[in-house]
């Protein structure tokens, strides 16, 4: 149990220090366009990917980092993607929406509603090789209204896909700004299509990690598509809101399986290897003229 | 008497965990509360209330209602809690419902599960509490059609149907650990898993020890155990304890129905009557204490807790007997001049 601690916890804080390094280097004009966050959500993705194995695929969103380190993306190669060397992992070419390792079975950071439809592919391809494998989209808010994101969810019902669609839902007083969705509840669509559909306290990487355990073994075992609704405040002004890493920290130390030395030791590590990640994408040579052609 | 006022709290997540994934839980989409507290507002406008206040929450239940008033609302005066920034938790409901008792409702209607009622119940005070079912495991709420509902708990809001005579105090379950204390409206069970996480329990090998307010043989959830084995009625003054075991290991085990969909066998070592006012002391030191059928409170390495039956819980709107009081009052009915003779009476 404490090795799942800490591998959990080293992969919340590495999502939240690198974005926190791409958000200081977008200030400095260094990386352009990447600023494309997921903080916040660290506990999502991270609750999620532990439970997944090399048979296995993810689809992120636009705001992909946290599901790419998730997914087991090379950190090292996704800070030199998003500074464009050949170090990279798409070899410096695509940048902050395409940063992907198919080996691994990350499909890459997608526009506002790909991953859905994606993952449907790859999650028949595993049904039918009798793989045992699931696939696994995160989508927004804004995406759960989209058709094709309607379409993802009725195609895996109807074919009983091993697939997880993982709603980040930023909650927010729907009055109070206008709307753009017809429901606030996106759990709520699951019904309609058959498959279960339940909400999660995104800032608690427990809840998120059992729901998603329950629902990858019942995909495995040919149960089908769950839709689990991952839900956190946006923190509008003058809302109270909570961070999932403190949270965390919380219930772990004073008995609860780690000591706070450990933790502040992965957060040393984390922070050397993000480091070190900027200093050798910055040194690393950038993609060469003809690399377009040799790497199509 | 002053301005009736009757207040409605609705839990947008209630009716949402992970039971709809591990069993098949009935869902309760946010539309269908939205139209609940619409009927009640109905109810409410027939029964003389003259001012609503309703919860305001991010999961867009307050969000359709409102706009369903702006399309053209009637009375009574519909008024949203929504001074206090809203969190996304329980402590909406908390804040929602103190506001109400602020505002001199006369009645609270509490559209969730066992876990909004319980959080309601502990802010309501000696407000009369009326809780329907939105939730998963419903031990304590009522399925009733939130029409007939909003009509009882209008009657009362407006002083026509005195609270006393259709209102009945409950008793709870009180937990102390050394940083935070809770209540129970059903039950009380002590898990070995260690943390909060998902919240709803569904594995019945983790379970050492179970108290109950209450333990029908008809119920849902884990007062059900105790409801097949040891019986107690809404109107008694004790509770049942029951200490639990892994099945093979226990004298006695029931097949009971732990949560929607989900009929398992538990093992029980052996139970007891449950008094108030006494203190028992949980073995929970590493594990979860989870109340009304919800891990709550974690307790650390060496931590102590303690559960005591305390019979101050909430006034509950019996809604039969207030429907009933009503018709034997007459206060839905009128007699017109094209009537037969004189209104019949029984």
């Amino acid at each position: 149990m404490t090795g799942l601690l800490r591998e959990a916890y080293r992969m919340m804080r590495t999502i939240r220090v690198f974005e926190q390094c791409v958000h200081d280097a977008s200030a400095r004009g260094e990386l352009p366009g990447a600023e494309r966050l997921h903080a916040g959500d660290e506990a999502a993705a991270t609750g999620v990917c532990l439970h997944l194995d090399e048979r296995d695929a993810i689809a992120g969103t636009q705001r992909g980092y946290g599901h790419c380190i998730a997914g087991g993306v090379d950190v090292k190669g996704m800070m030199a993607e998003l500074y464009g060397r050949r170090t990279g992992s798409r070899r410096g070419k695509g940048g902050a929406l395409h940063i992907a390792d198919l080996a691994r079975g990350m499909l890459g950071a997608n526009g506002v509603t790909g991953g859905p439809t994606l993952i449907c592919g790859t999650a028949l391809a595993a049904k039918q090789q009798g793989t045992g494998g699931v696939g696994v989209a995160f989508f927004g808010d804004g995406a759960s209204g989209d058709g094709a994101t309607l379409e993802a969810l009725h195609l895996a019902t109807t074919w009983c896909l091993p697939v997880l669609f993982i709603a980040e839902s930023t909650a927010w007083p729907r009055r109070s700004r206008g709307w753009s969705v017809a429901s606030d509840s996106i759990a709520d669509r699951a019904a309609a299509f058959g498959m279960p559909g339940e909400i999660v306290d995104g800032l608690d990487f427990f809840a998120v990690y059992e729901a998603a355990g329950e629902a990858i073994v019942r995909a495995r075992n040919g149960g089908g598509p769950t839709l689990i609704e991952v839900r956190r405040l946006a923190i509008p002004p003058g809302c109270a809101h909570g961070d999932c890493l403190e949270r965390f920290r919380g219930t772990v130390l004073d008995g609860g399986g780690l000591e706070e030395s450990i933790l502040d030791r992965i957060d040393g590590e984390v922070a050397a290897l993000v480091a070190a990640s900027v200093a050798e994408a910055k040194a690393a040579p950038e993609p060469a003229s003809a690399d377009p052609e040799a790497d199509a | 008497m002053g301005e009736a006022v009757a207040g409605i709290v609705a839990n947008p997540a209630s009716g949402r965990d992970i039971r709809r994934l591990v069993a098949q839980a009935s869902v309760f989409p946010t539309a269908e509360k939205a139209n609940m507290v619409q009927r009640l507002l109905a109810a409410f406008a027939a029964s003389g209330v003259q001012r609503a206040v309703l919860s305001s929450d991010l999961g867009g239940i307050s969000a359709s209602v409102g706009q369903a008033l702006d399309r053209g609302g009637r009375p009574p005066e519909v008024e949203f809690c929504d001074a206090e920034p809203l969190t996304g938790t329980a402590v909406d409901t908390t804040n929602a419902v103190r506001r109400m008792v602020d505002e001199g409702a006369g009645v609270i209607v509490c559209l969730g599960g066992d876990g909004t009622a319980r959080v309601a119940a502990a802010a309501c005070g000696d407000v009369p509490l009326l809780a329907l079912s939105t939730g998963t495991n419903n031990a304590f709420p009522e399925m009733r059609e939130a029409t007939v509902a909003g009509l009882a708990a209008g009657l009362i809001a407006s002083g026509q149907i005195d609270p006393d005579l259709v209102t009945r105090r409950m008793s709870v379950l009180e937990v102390v650990t050394k940083a935070r204390r809770e209540i129970a409206l059903v039950d009380v069970c002590v898990s070995l898993i260690r943390h909060v996480g998902a919240r709803a329990l569904w594995e019945p090998a983790s379970l050492t020890e179970l108290y109950c307010t209450f333990a029908e043989p008809d119920g849902i959830g884990l007062s059900s155990i105790a409801g097949q084995l040891c019986p107690s009625p809404r109107s008694s003054a004790d509770g049942v304890a029951l200490q639990l075991g892994p099945v093979g290991e226990t004298p006695y085990v029931v097949q009971a129905p732990i949560a929607p969909g989900l009929v398992v066998p538990v093992g029980v070592r052996g139970w007891g009557v449950l008094r108030p006012g006494v203190r028992v002391e949980l073995a929970a030191a590493g594990g979860v204490i989870a109340v009304d059928g919800e891990r709550e409170l974690e307790l650390k390495n060496g931590e102590s807790a303690f559960v005591e039956l305390r019979s101050e819980g909430p006034w509950c709107v019996d809604v039969r007997a207030t429907m009933a009081e009503a018709a034997r009052r007459g206060l839905l009915r009128t007699t017109t001049a094209a009537a037969p003779g004189k209104e019949r009476r029984r």
